[in-house]
């Protein structure tokens, strides 16, 4: 069984924003709501001003904060380090939301497939696309994945869930890369199993200093970021239109 | 990479065997039943058929290689093509949000036809494709029987090769406006002139260790040739390699953390501070004499009239230098002469310096003071990059690259969109001839420009210019831009102008315009001068996906354009060391009505009645695509469509398959590009046989005639042999005008068409103004909070508003105020409604505020006020 993990070489990366896109097309996330987000960040003052970017999807943490409160068993840490959140199951309760502090999850307050950026009823294009909402809409998230054969992947299914980023599941099961890291135009983030010395991110890591997100709060987190770790004055600046 | 290897290997086998698009391929699984959400509805109890297809991006510059990931035939996402060098299996934000491009309800689906008067929101009726293209070819028609000029046609950015552009403007006889005088021409016409090359500056990535990144490309739109995604790409690499970066821009967000150095330059000034390098560099000694000698016209003897000293031989006159070995002149080039670059000599009588000399003497005006009071930066950095300079050039080394010893000189500049700015022109050829000066031109790890080294013919038309009085629309050949870069405002200008013959010399106003592609009322400036202008024509036609802003209110007939959905090509799919080639092949038919560009090209020439025969679109095509013989498209009959166009195009260049091979394999990789094509010193002649020009000859004689012509000093004062500096037009605006404005390009956004893209509008919702937080506080401005802008043309006086929310950066001068370039762009889209304005409403064309190449400048004094 692997061990799923992420390394995260800030030092490549140009902050493009393309991995935000590529989770929102692969998961159909509903506007405002980024699995992946990068942080663009800026520190200092003129001239000696600073610009840095932070890619930041779940850390799938294995002692994971979130898990430890979800009064059903939505959410849960699968064998191969994914924490996932079975949406068949969410009461949407949102403890989930308030014990992780890397602020990964988002929650289904209307019809997800009201928030899909345009009309997708509109009478030309609804027989094109098969009345599929949005004409993105991936079929793969509706399966089931894992040995335990449970309703973990996407976005996009019901009103009152919780959700967040899953690794791809829907592609991890089927031999492929997480879409962020597929799509990385500078092969900053890399994905695999870590119990495998060979594997990308733990090439990546040997290669280079690294830090984990809030190390203090001994979540234990699977994401390792690599190179220059960002400072604590950092203030964030070109904020997209995030959740209120 | 465990797992994209596995895929990479999947997709490797399938190319192989050639099945991509075939029903049993690898790509094409059986997925297990859909599980339906809530009630099972029996509609969604399906099994889809998942097919994974080739296509290339659409939305970039670049044309990545993609693949399209389609269930049931619905195209659900893009993903890099992995065999692609360019992208090499990844895509930027843009190609990711495509997708929602794709099947965007708010696309043109049918032709259309204004209804109402122009200049407002259009109202439009749909029409079948049979009577809009009946009405674009009689108008067409029309005016091309009373005189051909009547006709314009435009196009922004050519996505993939021109051909089927070119063809319809040869088959037409229509006369073409581009795009580049608002993108970077400048530096296009500068390095033509100065070294033949047709592009601008690039690095040697590979091998390059010192990197002068100046202007706002480095991580956010890339290079001239490698664009963006290629570009990061090396970059990285480079960084890990040990690459030194110094950004030189008003703000430092563009390079961010893969700056070394940040160069805080004031907007505008960037050719004092190249002039300052040429000065320091060549006080260092750091000087590439033999390249100079054998290579540049820096040894040509100059007489006091400013011409070159030449002797006289029949019909050929023969530049002299001086020979040091015979203290005598000689012939440029002969074998074992001994060429001064310094000195001042004396013959028949006539006293003469070398070029270099007088260069020499004309830049130690130029301190590091001095520049660094001119552009508002620390003597210190000026001095430094000198040192650095100096220090990386490697003056004399070679570096053997594929077995070829090459000249090393690893140090280089990048300069893209910087170069459209009032002394644009002078300023690229002050940056060619800062790395002239080192060797660094063509050398390995030095400044690249082309992918391989080939030169223009402008190398030669730009040195032989006949100035005439009756110039055409956009003034070519005119006194007032003997260098002409072709640019719509100022044809804006001169159609607007009631006495545009007493003005400018021309005598007719165009009345037909197709605009393809390209929406110059929001990506070109000045706004106000593209909307008078364009109320001339009488007739507009825009081929487009999308409703543009420029189509909503001046389109008389609207055609539907396909977005990826066509073939096109073909495209390069090098990343500049390997090469490669691709063609875009559709995922899918064209959605609603629309139409596959080169087809409405093929459609309305058939009406036209220009598409058969010799010189007709047909036979156009077969020359521009270099169609052999046996290939040829038939030119007596209408071809079957789009495919056998490329099909016939493929064969003839040994694809076997023909177009099919595109269909499955997407890309021919070609292996690596050989460093004979690559380098300089050693293409076959070296440089192409061009004697690089550090010394302006001609661009002086350009400046005579203009004076004899009678013209404003302002149109000749920059037609000078050796860059030159002087005080900015917008300088003379008034003192409480306190800040200079910029635009620049963000990584989400294409220049025109993407900010109603939801997935990407989402990432930069509004437009913004950036403004450094202590300046802004001095006015007593908050952030986010909403500000008149004004702009002010100090040769006219006029003034231009538009009102934008101030957005906090201490990466950015003081002086400066930075707007994106996008937003605005698509007329009455639900995702870019309410997005802002673009700051193209606030710059001006005209004097001051275009080069003297008739190049845009993106600058422009404001001010801000209370809303």
């Amino acid at each position: 069984m692997p061990k799923y993990g992420m390394t995260i070489d800030l030092d490549r990366c140009t902050g493009c924003r393309a991995c935000m896109v590529a989770c929102k097309i692969e998961n159909n996330t509903s506007q405002t709501a980024f699995w992946m987000y990068v942080f663009r960040l800026e520190e200092g003052t003129f001239p000696d001003a600073k610009v840095s970017f932070l890619p930041r999807p779940c850390q799938h943490c294995d002692n994971a904060p979130c898990v430890k409160v979800c009064p059903v068993g939505a959410r849960y840490k699968r064998e191969d380090g994914i924490v996932a959140t079975d949406w068949d199951r969410c009461i949407g309760c949102r403890y989930c939301e308030v014990a992780c502090p890397y602020g990964v999850n988002y929650f289904n307050y209307k019809d997800p497939k009201k928030s899909q950026y345009l009309d997708w009823e509109d009478p030309d294009v609804k027989p094109v696309i098969a009345g599929a909402v949005p004409s993105w809409a991936n079929p793969s998230l509706n399966e089931k994945y894992g040995s335990e054969n449970r309703s973990i992947a996407g976005s996009n299914h019901i009103k009152g869930v919780m959700e967040k980023c899953t690794f791809c599941v829907q592609r991890v099961e089927k031999d492929m890369l997480p879409a962020c890291v597929d799509t990385c135009p500078t092969h900053a983030i890399q994905f695999g199993d870590l119990d495998d010395p060979d594997s990308a991110p733990s090439v990546a890591a040997r290669a280079k200093k690294g830090f984990k997100l809030l190390e203090e709060r001994n979540t234990q987190p699977s994401v390792t970021y690599l190179g220059s770790p960002f400072s604590s004055g950092a203030r964030e600046i070109e904020r997209p239109s995030v959740k209120e | 990479m465990v797992l994209k290897v596995t895929r990479r290997d999947v997709i490797k086998v399938g190319a192989a065997a050639g099945v991509l698009t075939a029903a049993s391929s690898l790509f094409v699984g059986r997925m297990n039943t859909i599980r339906a959400v809530g009630a099972p509805k029996p509609d969604l109890q399906l099994t889809p058929v998942e097919e994974w297809v080739p296509t290339t991006c659409w939305i970039g510059k670049q044309d990545c290689g993609m693949l399209a990931r389609k269930i049931d035939g619905r195209v659900v996402k893009f993903e890099g093509h992995p065999a692609n060098p360019r992208n090499q299996g990844t895509l930027c934000p843009k190609g990711q949000g495509q997708i929602a491009a794709l099947y965007d309800p708010n696309r043109v689906k049918t032709p259309l036809i204004r209804t109402n008067a122009k200049g407002v929101q259009g109202d439009f009726r749909s029409a079948t494709w049979d009577e809009a293209l009946g009405l674009v070819a009689d108008r067409m028609n029309e005016v091309r029987k009373r005189d051909p000029r009547l006709l314009i046609w435009q196009k922004g950015r050519s996505k993939a090769k021109a051909f089927y552009d070119t063809a319809f403007v040869n088959a037409s006889g229509a006369t073409k406006l581009h795009h580049g005088a608002f993108c970077s021409d400048a530096g296009y016409r500068a390095l033509e002139y100065t070294v033949g090359t047709h592009a601008v500056m690039n690095p040697d990535f590979k091998h390059t260790n010192y990197l002068l990144a100046w202007g706002w490309n480095i991580t956010n739109a890339g290079g001239n040739k490698t664009c963006w995604l290629t570009w990061n790409q090396q970059l990285g690499e480079a960084k890990e390699r040990g690459i030194k970066v110094v950004a030189i821009d008003p703000r430092a967000r563009p390079a961010g953390p893969f700056a070394d150095e940040w160069v805080p330059i004031k907007p505008g000034t960037d050719l004092a501070l190249a002039l300052a390098l040429c000065n320091l560099v060549i006080k260092s000694g750091t000087i590439d004499e033999p390249y100079l000698k054998e290579f540049t016209n820096s040894a040509y003897l100059v007489k006091e009239d400013g011409t070159f000293l030449r002797k006289r031989e029949g019909d050929d006159a023969k530049e002299q230098v001086w020979d040091e070995a015979s203290t005598g002149p000689m012939d440029f080039g002969k074998i074992g002469n001994q060429p001064a670059l310094t000195g001042e000599y004396t013959v028949d009588g006539e006293k003469v310096k070398p070029a270099y000399q007088m260069f020499k003497d004309h830049v130690a005006q130029y301190t590091a003071e001095w520049a660094a009071d001119k552009c508002g930066i620390n003597v210190k950095q000026i001095l430094q990059i000198a040192k650095d300079l100096a220090d990386n050039a490697n003056i004399g080394a070679t570096h053997i690259v594929d077995g070829v010893e090459i000249p090393y000189r690893p140090v280089a500049i990048m300069t893209y969109h910087i170069s459209q700015t009032e002394l644009g022109f002078q300023q690229v050829r002050a940056q060619t001839m800062l790395m002239m000066l080192m060797g660094a031109m063509g050398a390995v790890g030095g400044t690249m420009s082309d992918f391989t080294w080939k030169i223009h013919k402008n190398f030669e038309g730009l040195d032989n210019i006949k100035i005439t009085d009756e110039p055409n629309v956009y003034l070519k050949n005119s006194k007032f831009y003997p260098i002409n870069s072709n640019n719509s405002s100022v044809v804006a200008q001169v159609m607007s102008d009631p006495d545009s013959k007493a003005n400018y010399g021309v005598d007719y106003t165009p009345e037909v315009c197709i605009i393809h592609m390209a929406n110059p009322m929001t990506s070109f400036l000045s706004q106000k001068d593209i909307y008078d202008g364009y109320m001339k024509y009488k007739f507009v036609a825009v081929i487009d996906p999308w409703l543009s802003h420029t189509a909503d209110l001046f389109a008389d007939v609207v055609l539907p354009a396909a977005t990826l959905e066509k073939y096109e090509g073909p495209v390069s799919a090098t990343d500049q060391y390997i090469g490669a080639q691709t063609l875009r092949v559709p995922p899918m038919d064209p959605l609603f009505e629309s139409r596959g560009d080169i087809q409405i090209y093929l459609d309305l020439c058939e009406r036209a009645g220009i598409l058969l025969g010799e010189g007709g679109y047909l036979d156009e095509i077969n020359k521009k695509l270099k169609i052999d013989d046996e290939n040829k498209i038939p030119i007596d009959r209408k071809p079957s469509g789009e495919r056998e166009l490329f099909d016939r195009w493929a064969k003839s260049e040994g694809y076997e398959k023909g177009v099919e091979f595109f269909e499955t394999e997407s890309v021919n990789v070609t292996g690596p590009v050989s460093p004979t094509k690559r380098y300089g010193y050693v293409t076959e002649p070296p440089f192409g046989g061009a004697i690089h020009r550090l010394y302006g000859e001609s661009l002086m004689g350009y400046q005579e005639q203009m004076k004899a012509l009678d013209v404003e000093k302002i149109y000749y004062q920059d037609y000078t042999a050796f860059p030159t500096w002087r005080d900015l037009t917008m300088e003379k605006s008034p003192a409480e005008y306190d800040m200079t404005l910029i635009s620049y390009h963000m990584i989400e956004f294409k220049q025109s068409r993407t900010s109603m893209v939801g997935v990407l509008a989402e990432l930069a919702p509004k437009q913004r103004a950036d403004i450094n937080p202590a300046k802004a506080k001095e006015m007593g401005f908050e952030n986010g909070e909403e500000v008149i802008v004004e702009s002010h043309n100090s040769v006219t006086g006029e003034t231009r508003r538009i009102t934008v929310p101030l957005h906090f950066t201490e990466a950015l001068r003081p002086d400066t105020l930075a707007i994106p370039h996008h937003y605005g762009e698509i007329a009455r889209h639900p995702n870019s409604t309410g997005q802002g304005a673009t700051p193209n409403a606030l710059f001006f064309t005209g004097k001051g505020y275009t080069a003297n190449t008739a190049d845009q400048s993106f600058h422009v004094k404001v001010r801000l006020l209370k809303a």
